[in-house]
């Protein structure tokens, strides 16, 4: 009797044989890091929502700063956002946005509006008193990550000729031009420039920054507002498809131009042009990945660091201290910038979200601790859509037919899984629901 | 001026004719109306008409059309950052494939590295071509499957 057996196409590679296997064969399948079940996919959404309400004043008060705030030698207005930047279009939403991809009206989100109003206390303090009783949104959280990109400078170059550009002669010339003209009427300043040219180049350099952070949450805001609609509508399938959405959203804006420009008194002043071709993808995106994702500073909320005693990497790049290694439990002291952000997020979970952290842990009382670590698992899903944008930008297919090609893939997916291998790394607490 | 219609001219050209320059080229070749709207959008018409040389990989539309929803339209309302993308394609110097058979990578006039492989197909990267060694007045033409980029 002949028995057949049924087909089974023979796969092209062998498998592999990488500490993370399991992972590196979801990835080549089409799958995120973060195991797909639809705990984790609610998860995920309810706190890109979350961030996107906090993330749409970030965008708008980074520019601000980058703007108009500029160098004021005291500014302590800054958080205190001006009414045409709370009300600046956002470019990639609403019936004016450049490319109508996503959803939504391209103003402040109306939760944004209405937590700026009353704040936590519900009450209609003065705008002073929301500042100084801490209830406000926590632009810290969004000047640590930008404080992240600067000092991980150098990030993805060559291919990054952002930072490079910092370094120009012709930075500088822009950077004297825009300082005169801001300093056009307070002599002492000017002379202060005069004596020490360098420090305010370098203050220069981190305003530029803020450009570059703003313009590219500029973006991520309407992506996460959008995702969290279509979970809505029950759009989604599983969690590769939320990964899926924010593949092709990188596509979609890679080319978008990454700048600085400086108004005074209506003027532009171009610091970083856009005809220098700077790209969102390039020149914002990857390097704000590695500084936050990965790098950061190490601050790991309760424990700090002996520098001599050799515990930080010499090589910055070796840094392990962001979203996707931290230990996240928020106290106000080492481990300020994830408390902040923390804080900022829980003033806008979704009902499910509040709903299902009541059930777990300590219900209310650890909920930050909770939805940190939901928020972790969220970063992993953003990391795999990076990931895969990249193996889809550099490399092949997942549905190549040739070996070479899928042995490239596979060589890629094991080189960033390498990043994960350090004992920091929560890419195995993650696989587990129990990790909360 | 001299623009032969529609075919892809082969190699044979006598010095007395007119040979067309990589624009010519595309524009008269089916199938590049995306990479010929790209270059116009960028501005880099008199460039690739300039003695050069140059060489070119060149996207087909399929190629183009690969690329997620929103990825060319970003890019064309941007002009000098799709320049960018642009100049990754071109390389400064007249190769055939025969002369990049040994080679590993190219500079791009973008400033990136193209990785090179052909020791199977003829590889630029993550593109296959085509159809190479398509000759120009002003350099050579390489059809490629897939938008290459950075990185």
């Amino acid at each position: 009797m002949t028995v057949s057996l049924p087909k089974a196409e023979l796969p092209l590679i062998p498998p592999s044989n990488h500490p993370f296997a399991d992972v590196i064969h979801r990835l080549e399948s089409g799958g995120s890091m973060l195991p797909d079940t639809p705990e984790n996919l609610m998860q995920i959404i309810g706190i890109y929502k979350a961030y996107a309400v906090p993330m749409d004043f970030y965008w708008r008060d980074l520019l601000y700063i980058a703007e108009q705030v500029f160098l004021e030698p005291l500014p302590f207005f800054k958080y205190f956002i001006s009414q045409e930047y709370l009300d600046l279009p956002n470019h990639y939403a609403g019936d004016g946005a450049d490319l109508r991809i996503w959803r939504g009206t391209g103003a402040a989100h109306p939760e944004l509006l209405a937590f700026m109003k009353q704040g936590e206390v519900n009450r209609r303090w003065p705008k002073l008193l929301h500042h100084l009783w801490h209830d406000r949104i926590n632009m810290e959280f969004a000047e640590a990550c930008m404080r992240a990109m600067l000092w991980h400078r150098q990030m993805y170059a060559p291919v990054n000729k952002f930072d490079a550009y910092l370094d120009t002669e012709e930075y500088r010339e822009n950077c004297d031009r825009a300082i005169r003209a801001y300093f056009k009427n307070n002599p002492a300043m000017l002379g202060l420039y005069k004596l020490f040219p360098d420090m305010f180049v370098e203050k220069v350099r981190e305003l530029s920054y803020y450009s570059n952070l703003g313009l590219f949450w500029e973006v991520m805001a309407p992506v996460f507002f959008e995702m969290s609609d279509i979970y809505d509508e029950g759009g989604f399938e599983g969690v590769p498809d939320a990964m899926n959405f924010l593949v092709n959203g990188i596509f979609a804006v890679a080319g978008r131009p990454i700048y600085h420009h400086l108004y005074v008194d209506g003027e532009c002043f171009e610091i970083i042009p856009k005809s220098k071709g700077f790209t969102w993808l390039y020149e914002a995106a990857l390097p704000y990945v590695e500084a936050v994702f990965y790098r950061t500073a190490p601050f790991r909320g309760t424990k700090s660091y002996n520098a001599q005693a050799g515990q930080v990497p010499e090589v910055q790049a070796n840094f392990h201290y962001g979203i996707l290694y931290a230990d996240v439990f928020p106290v106000g002291t080492a481990g300020i910038p994830p408390t902040l952000l923390m804080q900022d997020m829980v003033h806008f979970l979704p009902q499910y979200l509040k709903d299902y952290y009541q059930q777990h842990s300590r219900g209310k009382d650890d909920i930050l601790i909770q939805l940190g670590i939901t928020f972790q698992r969220s970063m992993y899903n953003v990391t795999s859509a990076v990931i895969h944008a990249l193996r889809q930008a550099l490399l092949h297919p997942l549905d190549d037919d040739n070996p070479k090609h899928l042995m490239a893939n596979r060589q890629f997916f094991e080189m960033q899984m390498d990043r994960f291998i350090r004992p920091e790394a929560r890419l195995r607490d993650i696989q587990s629901p129990d990790y909360r | 001026m001299a623009i032969r219609p529609t075919k892809i001219p082969n190699r044979s050209f006598t010095p007395t004719q007119a040979m067309p320059d990589i624009v010519d080229i595309a524009v008269t070749t089916d199938g590049f109306s995306t990479l010929v709207a790209a270059v116009q959008a960028a501005d880099l018409v008199d460039v690739l008409k300039s003695p050069g040389p140059f060489t070119v990989f060149a996207p087909t539309d399929d190629a183009f059309a690969k690329l997620p929803p929103g990825t060319v339209q970003t890019l064309v309302q941007n002009p000098p950052q799709l320049a960018r993308i642009l100049k990754y394609h071109v390389v400064s110097g007249k190769y055939a494939r025969a002369d990049l058979a040994e080679m590993e990578e190219l500079t791009s006039v973008e400033g990136s590295a193209i990785a090179l492989d052909l020791s199977d197909n003829f590889e630029v990267k993550n593109a296959t071509v085509v159809l190479p060694d398509v000759e120009a007045d002003n350099g050579m033409i390489h059809v490629i499957d897939t938008v290459i980029l950075m990185g």
